[in-house]
């Protein structure tokens, strides 16, 4: 039943859009004078990767001066659920174009997508810095608009809920162990999750003809006027910026449009 | 008295001899690691933390390493921030040796440190203290001293006669290291917070000249209604000149090439404010000749509707300014300056746009009036030409940001060749195009690129892949707003 092939890549659009929000935070320190010295852009990047790339790419020499650069940031995605609050028929679709073809989508599933942004910091105010910098834009959502299905140029609005903001600070305990400052501030991203896409015979409306009668005799009645309505531009899209073309022509040659050889007859 | 008077539990003789026995051992079996005090620049009392330091003496001691198999298994770590190294070292100092060839140099230091609270200062230099760094020749590591034992071994005959320094590697920010030994600058020039600057020494002038005409052309275009929803440049369009026989040999400085210039020609150039994308103004490249009457201006396609705009001629002006050398190594559009006509009139003024580093086109604002003869064209030569040798961690600054940073790499390939200068400590960002300058060197050449985040040498930050792929799927139509500090 299962197994026509699709792939969106709705969750990976998601993780990276997720992820730029946090991609330009930056910190500064000032010297004893209040001038600022540095003005570090914070590196962000998705934790969880192979381990051998790990390896060849952040330890290329394997020698390393150093234990590690601070501050870093890191997220990844930790659940996916299902959100039945936001549940419509699933019966329902609704038309979309390509470009060249109508489709028809289903109503996409809502789907919750769990994430994780950990701040790890070396001093204290370094991690308020980058803390303050986040937090006053989630109340308790942001919304993102996403391009979720390219090929139909599906963009949705996807709030993301932050969910949980804590932290840890091993400040305690002998000499033997570094003081570690870990945020972490959790979020829930509710996207929606679309299944294949088909192809339907119907078309995109482009033209809209209507013939007025004098009388209502539609048999011996000749349309004495006709109203058309095009787009404009003609080959408008759907989610274009487009208008409209208005016509209005009067006859009075006693003849009446045949839809079916789509000329007046 | 408690004690046996007749026997000694260490007299100052005895304890001076195994002192000696001591510090010969260390200077025998013992390796020179670097020992780097830490310099306070900025500290906070109240979430008590030093938020920045500076590292800029070093003193060689000897240390019997006691890491007799090596660092301990399982050093290096993969967390969910990359790849960090755990490597641990213990090292034996003597303690005569700090006290009487490093703590009378610590104590200069003290003078010029800022105070922690009221009275207090956090530098003192009685012992080696927590927080310094210790550069370990034989891995070419930098440690972080985490605590130093003093009762070990404990009291031979009543007193200690060396320190275990117990370190571990460096959690590494934005700490300015400046040791002046080429050994440690060399195994820091890639790690940290740096930034590659681009920089470029040579460049040439663009060079343009004017076509007059005594025949009426488009001297202005105004627009009177900007318009909305230009996604894309529209076309402008200017209506031909009635008369196409007038004789071309009164064009002041047309040639051969030049057949095609009787109709007038514009660009337009869009602007975003608010979100609306309209038209900002319309710039003219071709004044045309031969109009009576101003033409009609029409402004097409764009995706956008609603612009207009009107235009105005007038006699003796330019009709066009064509390139005769487009120079090369311009990173911000050159100025160009029209010399007035002789005799009165409205002195012309244009605009550039460069392309690749060279000049691609002239784009005239008002093409000016009463000229009757050609007038002088000057372009803004290209930067500098750029001479010196920047020195590893001087401060440079650039000229029109004001920004500073500290040198870490300066790699000079030769004439013609990029340069490559690595920075780290940025107080801001670098404008493409200004100069940068060595406060100690005296060295200055021209910035042509940098990628303008800072980034870690370890090649953990996805800021930039992130970035490039979120512009392809997110609508950011009111811009992302976690964009500035």
């Amino acid at each position: 039943m299962l197994g026509t092939y699709y792939y969106h890549h709705i969750i990976r659009k998601t993780i990276v859009a997720f992820g730029t929000l946090f991609n330009d935070i930056h910190i500064q320190h000032q010297n004893d004078s209040d001038q600022v010295i540095s003005d570090m852009k914070v590196p962000l990047a998705y934790g969880p990767m192979q381990k051998f790339l790990a390896k060849i790419q952040q330890q290329e020499k394997l020698n390393k001066p150093v234990a590690i650069t601070l501050p870093r940031m890191s997220f990844e995605m930790t659940s996916i659920r299902y959100d039945s609050t936001r549940k419509t028929s699933v019966t329902q679709s609704f038309k979309a174009s390509d470009g060249q073809n109508l489709k028809k989508v289903y109503m996409p599933v809502p789907y919750n997508i769990g994430f994780e942004l950990n701040i790890l910091t070396k001093l204290n105010d370094d991690s308020l810095q980058i803390v303050e910098q986040i937090l006053p834009y989630f109340q308790p959502a942001f919304t993102l608009t996403i391009d979720l299905v390219d090929s139909i140029g599906e963009k949705r609005d996807i709030p993301l809920n932050l969910d949980d903001v804590s932290f840890r600070d091993d400040y305690e305990g002998d000499f033997s162990e570094r003081r570690a400052l870990i945020y972490t501030l959790k979020f829930t991203a509710k996207t929606y999750l679309f299944g294949p896409i088909a192809d339907t015979t119907e078309g995109l409306i482009r033209k809209v003809q209507v013939d007025l009668y004098t009388n209502t005799d539609i048999v011996s009645a000749k349309r004495e006027m006709r109203y058309t309505v095009v787009p404009d531009p003609i080959d408008a899209e759907p989610g274009d910026d487009f208008g409209f073309n208005e016509n209005w022509e009067f006859f009075n040659d006693s003849k009446t449009y045949s839809p079916t050889q789509q000329k007046d007859i | 008295m408690a004690l046996n008077p007749f026997f000694l539990q260490g007299s100052p003789t005895e304890q001076g001899l195994v002192q000696d026995l001591v510090n010969e051992h260390l200077r025998m079996f013992g390796i020179e690691v670097y020992y780097i005090p830490r310099k306070l620049l900025k500290t906070d009392n109240i979430i008590r933390e030093v938020q920045s330091s500076k590292f800029d003496d070093n003193f060689i001691i000897e240390a019997y390493l006691n890491n007799h198999e090596g660092y301990s298994p399982g050093s290096d770590i993969m967390s969910k921030f990359g790849i960090t190294l755990k490597n641990e070292l213990s090292l034996i100092i003597s303690r005569e040796r700090f006290e009487e060839f490093i703590s009378p140099f610590l104590s200069e230091i003290i003078a010029g440190e800022p105070s922690y609270s009221p009275g207090e200062k956090l530098v003192f230099a009685t012992r080696p203290k927590e927080g310094d760094l210790i550069f370990f020749p034989l891995g070419e590591r930098l440690f972080e001293l985490k605590h130093v034992e003093f009762e070990n071994p404990f009291y031979q005959l009543g007193k200690n006669y060396v320190y275990e320094l117990k370190c571990e590697l460096f959690e590494y920010e934005d700490e300015e290291i400046s040791t002046g030994i080429d050994e440690i600058e060399s195994t820091l020039s890639d790690t940290g917070y740096i930034t590659d600057l681009k920089l470029v020494a040579f460049g040439g002038s663009a060079q343009c000249q004017a076509i007059v005409s005594p025949y009426a052309g488009v001297n202005e275009i105004i627009i009177t209604n900007d318009g909305y929803g230009y996604t894309r440049t529209p076309t402008v369009t200017i209506d031909p000149p009635p008369d196409f026989t007038l004789d071309r040999s009164l064009l002041l400085g047309a040639t051969s090439l030049n057949r095609d210039i009787s109709k007038a020609t514009a660009v337009a150039i869009t602007t975003s404010v608010g979100g609306v994308k309209s038209i900002s103004k319309i710039l003219i490249t071709n004044s045309g000749y031969g109009y009576i009457d101003p033409p009609k201006v029409r402004i097409t396609g764009g995706g956008g509707t609603g612009a207009t705009a009107i235009c105005g001629i007038t006699t003796n002006l330019i009709t066009r300014i064509h390139i005769l050398d487009k120079g090369d190594r311009y990173y911000q559009p050159p100025t160009i300056t029209i010399s007035g006509p002789v005799g009165g009139g409205t002195t012309a003024t244009a605009i550039t746009k460069i392309s690749s580093g060279r000049v691609s086109e002239v784009l005239l604002v008002n093409a000016g009036s009463g000229y009757t003869s050609l007038p002088t064209i000057t372009v803004s030569p290209p930067p500098i030409v750029g001479f010196g040798t920047y020195i590893v961690s001087e401060e440079v600054t650039g000229t029109l940001s004001g920004t500073s940073a500290i040198v870490k790499y300066w790699e000079n390939p030769g004439k013609d060749i990029d340069k490559i200068l690595r920075v780290y400590l940025n107080n801001g960002t670098f404008n493409v195009g200004e100069n940068i300058v060595g406060s100690a060197s005296s060295a200055i050449y021209t910035l042509k690129s940098y990628d303008l985040d800072a980034t870690t040498s370890d090649n953990y930050s996805q800021n930039d892949e992130i970035q490039q792929e979120a512009e392809l799927i997110v609508d950011f139509s009111e811009s992302n707003p976690f964009g500035t500090y």
